[in-house]
């Protein structure tokens, strides 16, 4: 995203540069222009700039992207929308001819049946979804940020053989974990109590994520050494280290960390599944498989819109800070 | 305010490189002492071992009497400026400047009233709300000079702060450097490869290479009676012409010659180097420093013996001096920029008279001051000097 608002801005700046180079009345031959490019020219993909200036090209290539857009807006958009349309679609209209458009007019009686408490009672699962989801993302930016730092940052002799079988791991199914982590969470270690129907049975296991540790230590990895030593000097100790300097400095990986995590949570079906045998503390993803059998369609089909709409929602509103760089200019260098 | 010792330190790295061997050097109170060397001499891995971010091998640190060998960054009392600066990208300049002290305790208002005071001495008043993106070059180094000067450390270690500045600012930031260390008395080991830095900087300059401590002295002394024909390259731009040459009799003086020139040396300064007597007949290496060649149409009275005749191959012309290029059939010595005619030539650099007339492909005659030749030990490259101060230094 970054990338692209640097490259929009080159392009223009070097748009406006070439037009001010050019005398009023003075076109300059296209062949020309075509062969010697302007100076620091950008491509875009493969067409070049003085490409793009041709109409065949500009045509041509123009339609293509418009048609790929409307694909990628039907492909993508086009089920949520169906969904969204379905949601106040009387069952009737929707099993008798499913791309009608409100053949009967609509109707918000999906909607609240689904959010009734007498019936599917989507409001208590998608508060369940959410406490899980909080839960294994606290579980797993911890684990991660102190595993990555440790590995990265305060680098103790093994860090090398740890981070190797960090790696390892990666290439491990998770399938093939399934039964040696249930049989775990069913009589932990130490702790020998079972974690079965309790959250902390879907949070414990979240954090172990060799996946996150690896990106944040590659994060941590390309923070500037001469920051920690300033800070070192400073009189900061390594946890000092980690919450006043190294933290705040990562907001961007931890942007993105969150962001897998929640969502990976919110879909997960499988585990949460296993663990959490009690309808009333299952998550809405593992509810609404559970449900559609003796559930109306149409409420189905609502429930669902709302267990889509939350995260859709949630991103928009967080995306900002999720995505923005948070600036780290300035650290190192003129 | 505490002196610093390095008493035999060495640093070895896991792979087995020497950075810094045996240093023994003291800096002493208040005193800024300049650590230069091309690059990879050590200097930087020295001043680390002082700021604790490097283990020290062998040998002891001192600081204000106090061995710190095993005494964490923090506890030593020092503050570090950085190359690259190293501020907190994501801290104000005032929370960078302040966050030294609010480690070590400091109360809220004095921690308020320190920083002001800081950035008052460092011009940075308006931008202490700013982050240090919103900074250009010559504020961010600023604002790194401020963090070290809020502490009121026992030291300052500064490593290159000046080489990431254009050169126009490098000036300007480096007077003020100097001055701020003046007023406030602070011991300060300053780390760079800029050899004009060194000079203007210094009290004293200690000049390294691969890790051995060359010389320590004032830069007045380091640049007019080099221990070595190390530091005679080193210090001095554009740097000391460097050849070998062959010391014989003729009359009653002492004549160097090399090639087919031969220069005659000054009696005053074989009664100052009383040693070169006994390079009679020998060989020596033979230093004379660009600005101790003139154009023979500036001198009024050219005396036999002092010229030096060649082609200029090139002339830079720098407004306030000019530097005329010229080969000689010498045998160049290392440290010598090495033309096309490598081998058989010498080339040969001269610091003239900006309102000479010389071109390329002129004939020059240039006259050379023969009192100040430097002359070294083909052998050891050690100077001839011949007096019992023979500055301390470890050959190269």
């Amino acid at each position: 995203m970054i990338t692209s608002r640097i490259r929009r801005r080159r392009k223009s700046s070097e748009r406006v540069g070439s037009e001010s180079l050019m005398l009023p009345g003075h076109r300059m031959p296209r062949i020309r222009r075509r062969r010697k490019p302007v100076a620091g020219a950008t491509t875009q993909g493969l067409i070049s700039s003085s490409d793009w200036n041709r109409p065949s090209v500009k045509w041509g290539v123009g339609a293509v992207h418009a048609l790929l857009l409307v694909g990628l807006v039907v492909i993508g958009l086009g089920p949520l929308l169906w969904l969204a349309k379905a949601t106040i679609t009387p069952t009737q209209d929707i099993i008798s001819n499913p791309m009608a458009i409100f053949p009967h007019g609509a109707t918000w009686n999906n909607v609240r049946e689904a959010w009734s408490p007498q019936s599917v009672h989507v409001g208590l699962y998608i508060w369940n979804t959410v406490v899980i989801c909080f839960g294994s993302w606290l579980v797993q930016l911890t684990v991660a940020t102190t595993g990555g730092y440790a590995l990265s940052v305060l680098r103790p002799k093994y860090a090398r053989v740890v981070t190797g079988m960090l790696l390892m791991t990666l290439f491990l199914p998770a399938v093939v974990l399934l039964v040696p982590l249930y049989i775990m969470v069913v009589n932990p270690p130490l702790i020998h109590h079972s974690f079965i129907n309790s959250y902390w049975a879907v949070w414990l296991p979240a954090g172990a994520s060799s996946f996150n540790v690896i990106i944040m230590k590659r994060f941590f990895d390309n923070l500037p050494r001469e920051l920690f030593e300033a800070a070192r000097i400073d009189g900061a100790g390594p946890v000092r280290l980690f919450f006043s300097v190294v933290l705040p400095m990562s907001k961007p990986i931890l942007g993105v960390v969150s962001v897998f995590a929640v969502i990976a949570e919110w879909k997960n079906f499988l585990w949460p599944f296993l663990v959490l045998q009690d309808a009333s503390k299952q998550p809405i993803s593992v509810r609404l498989p559970a449900i559609a059998g003796q559930t109306e369609l149409g409420v189905l089909l609502a429930a669902m819109f709302i267990a889509c709409i939350v995260p859709i929602v949630g991103f928009l509103f967080f995306q900002r800070s999720f995505l923005r760089g948070s600036g780290l200019g300035g650290a190192i260098k003129g | 305010m505490a002196a610093i010792e390095f008493q035999g330190v060495s640093k070895v790295f896991s792979d087995g490189t020497r950075a810094v061997d045996l240093l023994d050097l003291k800096v002493d109170e208040a005193e800024f002492m300049v650590l230069v060397g091309p690059s990879g001499c050590g200097k930087t891995t020295a001043l680390r071992m002082v700021a604790g971010l490097e283990e020290i091998s062998e040998g002891t640190i001192l600081i204000g009497g106090d061995v710190v060998n095993d005494i964490s960054p923090k506890e030593r009392d020092i503050a570090m400026v950085f190359q690259n600066y190293a501020l907190y990208p994501h801290m104000s300049v005032a929370d960078n400047l302040g966050f030294g002290l609010k480690l070590r305790k400091v109360r809220r208002s004095e921690r308020r009233q320190r920083v002001r005071r800081a950035a008052e001495t460092l011009g940075l008043e308006p931008y202490l709300d700013r982050k240090p993106r919103a900074l250009s070059g010559g504020q961010r180094q600023r604002v790194a000079m401020g963090r070290a000067i809020v502490r009121e450390p026992s030291a300052f270690l500064m490593d290159e702060p000046l080489s990431n500045l254009d050169a126009k600012l490098r000036v300007q930031v480096r007077a003020e450097i100097h001055s701020l260390q003046r007023a406030s008395g602070v011991t300060t080991i300053y780390v760079t490869h800029d050899q004009t830095e060194a000079m203007t900087m210094g009290d004293r300059i200690a000049v390294l290479r691969d890790g051995a401590l060359q010389q320590v002295d004032t830069p007045e002394r380091v640049y007019q009676r080099p221990a070595n024909q190390f530091v005679a390259g080193f210090i001095g731009s554009p740097a000391m012409n460097i050849v070998n040459a062959r010391l014989t009799r003729a009359n009653r003086s002492l004549v160097a010659s090399f090639g087919d020139h031969s220069l005659e040396v000054d009696n005053e300064l074989v009664a100052e180097r009383p040693a070169l007597l006994a390079y009679e007949g020998k060989d020596v290496v033979l230093g004379i420093r660009p600005e101790d060649l003139e154009d023979a149409a500036f001198i009024a009275e050219v005396r036999p013996g002092r010229t030096l005749e060649g082609v200029c191959s090139l002339r830079e012309a720098l407004g306030s001096e000019e530097l005329l290029h010229f080969p000689v059939a010498a045998e160049a010595n290392e440290g010598v920029p090495i033309g096309p005619l490598e081998g058989k030539y010498a080339m040969l650099l001269a610091r003239v008279d900006p309102q000479s007339k010389m071109r390329e492909g002129d004939r020059l005659r240039l006259v050379a001051d023969t009192k100040r030749l430097h002359f070294f030990d083909p052998a050891t490259g050690r100077a001839i000097y011949g007096d019992q101060r023979q500055v301390p230094g470890r050959e190269s």
